[in-house]
């Protein structure tokens, strides 16, 4: 298939690609871990607390008296999920207005454009948190989840209006315009695995966002911090003082796991970016001064 | 002349869509709680200490005005939108007599402070790096730096923020963790207490700059790059025109425009990294007290600074959408 | 359009030529994934323009001829290097090989002794900056003297050339294309540069815009006394400018004569079909092109590179390369049946 043949030139000529693999796919073997954590992910008291790493306690435990590496693999997992519903959802309204306005054009672009640049433009957070306010603790993750997604869309649909525009102009758009077929089918067969590639770096970039408000709103305990997650970790490290009681590995561990699937997932988007553009592969190839 | 008139009718409009479908958000967004919001606030903020009869019946009628409880929906809405216009949001519940607006005023000039500063320091660090990034493309220096700054660019702003804190805070504490100024500042000793805000306002914008930079910087870089290949640059490198002058010129200026226009996009992203951050760095503007306007329960402060929040940042943009002809004369090509 | 009667102008053929171009080899050298390849931009070019003379360069696309003049202007970057000959030019003060000299001085004869005007104007010129700044930027520093002065002298000398020096005020974006194209060539000619090299600077113009340019171009190449190397796949355009005429096929120079000389008897096969192209009033004789597409310069054909599309070829064609030889004083062509037919003596 295309799509792996892609992959695997990514990986042999990209360094950063590789990179950013290796650091999320070690992301991803700490979540599927979880499953097997001998330790039910909501307990607490289940352990010593406030050892440090050693052998028993391979990252340590909490002041909570939980198992720091197990409750990390759930903690991960939760927000890894977290951040794929969310990039997943806004990948769909992404999609549907970026290719509808890039291909529509007139005043349907206006429109969308108008609607776009709004959510690009309105401080998110504030809106968020009010979110919450309102709730409390009526507030799940599902729901969470919904209002994330329908505030993260907007940045990544004028990308791929960017692209639907320049695809509008091209020989095989109007052959199948002129053969009869629908936008819908035109959009969906022709265009979208064109946009595909662009579509995958923005998912990066999208799961980190989404993930950095999970763990942003969650360690100013805005979230239902029973379930655990990255910042309902840091949370209750800070309720607990754990910087000041010297119990540096509740907060380290957490800290170090996240910013290893920021930076992989970053890595990932750029190299994306990078073989998209055809000019940095001249550049790769020996071309240019 | 036509041409820009055109153009600034077009951004103001643009502007109103943006302040008018925000509010609306947030009027929803009030609308939608399951329980009775107003009692569940009054309760809230009563909690806290001994207050009123009176002080209470005040909070109620406030609050039933500001949730828009009051007279038929579309008078709830058009009063809603009244008070928003207005700035008028009631009395603050945690500090209630004081006026959520004078609760936002006072810390207004903080945030505002620290956001110009910063976002001008990162913008114009970033890009000049990024630039020189994208022309010298050989550059050791320039490619470390750039890593650099691209290794710290996706991590949120809360744990940049935190880790400062704790470097800044336990391992070498040289600089002020905490407030705007010192608790023991004389505010009447203008220049001392100047320097004061401004020790204290090093590591939130340090912060800021941290996670932004990485940010211009790949934009820059990869704008120049392109520019570097175009016909104006490479006829110029043709007739002998200087290198420091094509590099300022002719491939920074014209970089300069979609940088402009980043800058514009990016302002609520932004925006949204200096509420957090202050709230580490307990620093008394816009942030933090929106998040102790949270945990107090205090329902009109929150709505006032998010609808503030939503002006502000809509405003920001219509000035930087305003300045762009500036930078690019091609104004009608848009 | 038939060619017109060339004012009188006196090209000085005894004098040493001013450009002399040797045996010049240009490739693209590419490595990807382990694999060398190389495109034969421009392979053994050898040619030389005299004083006071308009040399025009002609051929299809991908003929190699911008690549020529970019080299001769030392305007190229890897992957496309110099494998070998030379450029040299003979300038007032003196003689000066193009590549062995430092980029600090091919800079300094920029635009003083040297100038370009660049095909698609559209874009030559900043974008962001007014017209003036670019004067600044390209002239000010050989013509010096302070501002007001350098602004009058460049007012009179737009003035000379037609153009209304309000248009410095305006920017690039604000001017049609014909007049942006008329600024570039101001620009280039101001320095009263020696040696002026044009890159299809009349090949995004309507007909009539591109009478002015060239009316323009001459009247300027008149007062001045500069030469041109002008290049161009317009056939009519050289029949109405050019004393002599070079062309280029496949990186390599195939014919060069003067231009009354090419169009009246054109030697070699692909000389002759470019002019047969050009369309005449009051003839309707169908046009035909001519088969095939230009090769492949990564692998081109072996021997003359035009044989599989040519309507004379023979097997000697294909196996030995034609040299470029004189067959009429001043007129040179590379083609064996050329050249059999000329002299007399047989194909072997």
């Amino acid at each position: 298939m295309r799509i792996l043949a892609i992959l695997r030139d990514l990986l042999r000529y990209n360094i950063e690609f590789a990179a950013g693999l290796v650091l999320v796919g070690l992301v991803a073997v700490m979540a599927l871990l979880s499953f097997a954590s001998p330790y039910p992910a909501l307990d607490v008291y289940v352990v010593p607390p406030d050892v440090p790493p050693s052998w028993d306690y391979f990252l340590g435990t909490t002041s909570r008296g939980q198992d720091v590496f197990w409750q990390l693999t759930v903690a991960i997992r939760n927000t890894l999920t977290f951040g794929l519903v969310v990039a997943a959802l806004s990948r769909i309204i992404a999609l549907v207005v970026g290719l509808v306005a890039g291909y529509k054009g007139g005043w349907v672009d206006r429109v969308l454009m108008s609607i776009n640049d709004t959510f690009v433009v309105i401080p998110l957070f504030p809106i968020l948190v009010l979110f919450y306010f309102i709730m409390r603790d009526a507030m799940s993750w599902a729901m969470l989840a919904l209002i994330t997604a329908a505030l993260g869309w907007a940045y990544d649909a004028r990308l791929i209006r960017a692209m639907a525009m320049s695809l509008r102009t091209r020989e095989f758009t109007r052959q199948a315009y002129f053969s009869g077929a629908s936008t819908g089918r035109i959009l969906v067969q022709e265009h979208l695995p064109f946009v595909l590639p662009i579509v995958f770096s923005t998912t990066m970039n999208n799961i980190n966002w989404s993930i950095g408000i999970e763990v942003t709103l969650s360690v100013l305990g805005f979230t239902d911090i029973n379930t655990p997650t990255i910042g309902g970790m840091i949370y209750w490290a800070n309720q607990h003082t754990a910087l000041v009681a010297g119990v540096w590995w509740w907060i380290a561990f957490p800290v170090a796991l996240v910013v290893m699937l920021f930076v992989g997932l970053f890595l990932l988007a750029i190299s994306m970016n990078e073989y998209i553009d055809p000019r940095s592969r001249l550049a790769r190839m020996g071309g240019g001064a | 002349m036509k041409p820009f008139l055109a153009y600034l009718a077009k951004r103001l409009l643009q502007f109103a869509v943006v302040v008018f479908i925000g509010v609306n958000i947030t009027y929803v967004i009030t609308h939608s709680t399951p329980i009775d919001p107003v009692e569940q606030s009054v309760t809230a903020a009563t909690s806290f200490g001994v207050t009123s009869p009176e002080a209470i019946e005040m909070m109620r009628a406030s609050l039933r005005q500001l949730y828009g409880l009051e007279g038929s929906p579309v008078e709830q809405y058009l009063s809603f939108w009244r008070r928003v216009l207005v700035g008028d949001f009631g009395p603050s519940l945690s500090a209630f007599p004081t006026p959520v607006s004078t609760l936002i005023w006072r810390a207004m000039p903080w945030t505002v402070g620290l956001l110009l500063v910063s976002t001008l320091m990162t913008w114009i660090i970033g890009n000049l790096i990024g630039g020189l990034a994208g022309y010298h493309r050989r550059n050791r220096l320039l490619k470390l730096v750039g890593i650099v700054s691209m290794g710290i660019h996706p991590i949120p702003y809360y744990i940049v923020a935190f880790v400062l804190l704790i470097v800044f805070g336990f391992v070498w504490p040289v600089l002020p963790i905490s407030g705007g100024a010192g608790m023991s500042a004389d505010r009447g000793d203008t220049f001392g207490f100047a320097l004061d805000v401004l020790v204290h306002s090093i590591l939130p914008s340090l912060s800021l700059m941290a996670v932004g930079i990485g940010g211009w910087f790949m934009g820059m870089r990869a704008l120049v790059s392109n520019i570097v290949t175009e016909d104006y640059v490479t006829y110029a490198e043709l007739g002998g025109v200087g290198r420091r002058r094509i590099l300022g010129s002719y491939v920074m200026r014209n970089a300069l425009g979609p940088q402009v226009t980043g800058l514009a996009l990016q302002l609520g992203a932004i925006f949204n990294g200096a509420i957090i951050t202050e709230q580490v760095f307990g620093y008394p503007g816009l942030g933090s007290l929106l998040i102790s306007g949270v945990n107090s329960g205090d329902y009109s402060l929150v709505l006032g600074i998010t609808s503030v929040s939503i002006i502000a940042v809509s405003a920001a943009v219509l000035v930087i959408d305003l300045l762009f002809p500036l930078v690019d004369p091609r104004v009608e090509v848009r | 359009m038939t060619p017109a009667p060339l004012p009188t102008r006196r090209p000085s053929p005894a004098a040493a030529p001013l450009l002399e171009v040797s045996d010049l080899k240009a490739y693209y050298q590419m490595r990807f994934f382990g694999v060398t390849r190389e495109v034969r931009a421009v392979d053994d070019v050898t040619f030389a323009v005299r004083r006071n003379e308009i040399y025009g360069l002609a051929g299809e696309s991908s003929s190699g001829k911008t690549t020529l003049i970019k080299t001769i202007a030392r305007a190229i970057r890897p992957p496309l290097n110099v494998v070998g000959g030379s450029v040299t030019f003979d300038f007032q003060d003196g003689r000066r090989d193009v590549y062995a000299m430092t980029p600090a001085q091919v800079d300094a004869i920029r635009w003083s002794r040297l100038s370009y005007v660049s095909q698609g104007s559209m874009n030559v010129l900043n974008p962001v900056r007014r017209i003036r700044s670019s004067f600044v930027d390209f002239a000010a520093r050989h013509i010096g003297g302070t501002r007001q002065a350098f602004f009058a002298a460049v007012a009179a000398h737009l003035r000379r050339l037609s153009l209304d020096p309000k248009v410095l005020d305006a920017y690039p974006h604000e001017l049609s294309g014909g007049m942006r194209q008329r600024l570039t060539i101001a620009l280039a000619t101001i320095c009263r540069p020696e040696f002026v090299i044009a890159d299809e600077p009349t090949t995004a113009l309507d007909v009539i815009v591109q009478k002015g340019v060239l009316a323009m171009l001459r009247e300027i190449q008149q007062e001045i006394g500069s030469s041109i190397l002008f290049v161009t796949h317009d056939m009519a355009v050289h029949a109405n400018l050019t004393d002599r005429l070079g062309i280029m096929y496949a990186g390599r120079l195939v014919e060069e004569g003067p231009t009354t000389e090419i169009f009246r008897r054109p030697f070699h096969p692909y000389t002759a079909n470019l002019i047969s192209s050009l369309p005449r009033i009051g003839d309707d004789v169908r046009r035909s092109g001519l088969p095939g597409a230009p090769p492949n310069l990564a692998d081109p054909p072996s021997g003359c590179r035009f044989h599989p599309r040519c309507p004379l070829a023979v097997p000697r064609c294909r196996e030995a390369v034609p040299p470029l030889e004189e067959l009429e004083p001043g007129h040179r062509v590379a083609c064996h049946v050329a050249k059999a037919r000329a002299t007399g003596a047989a194909l072997s």
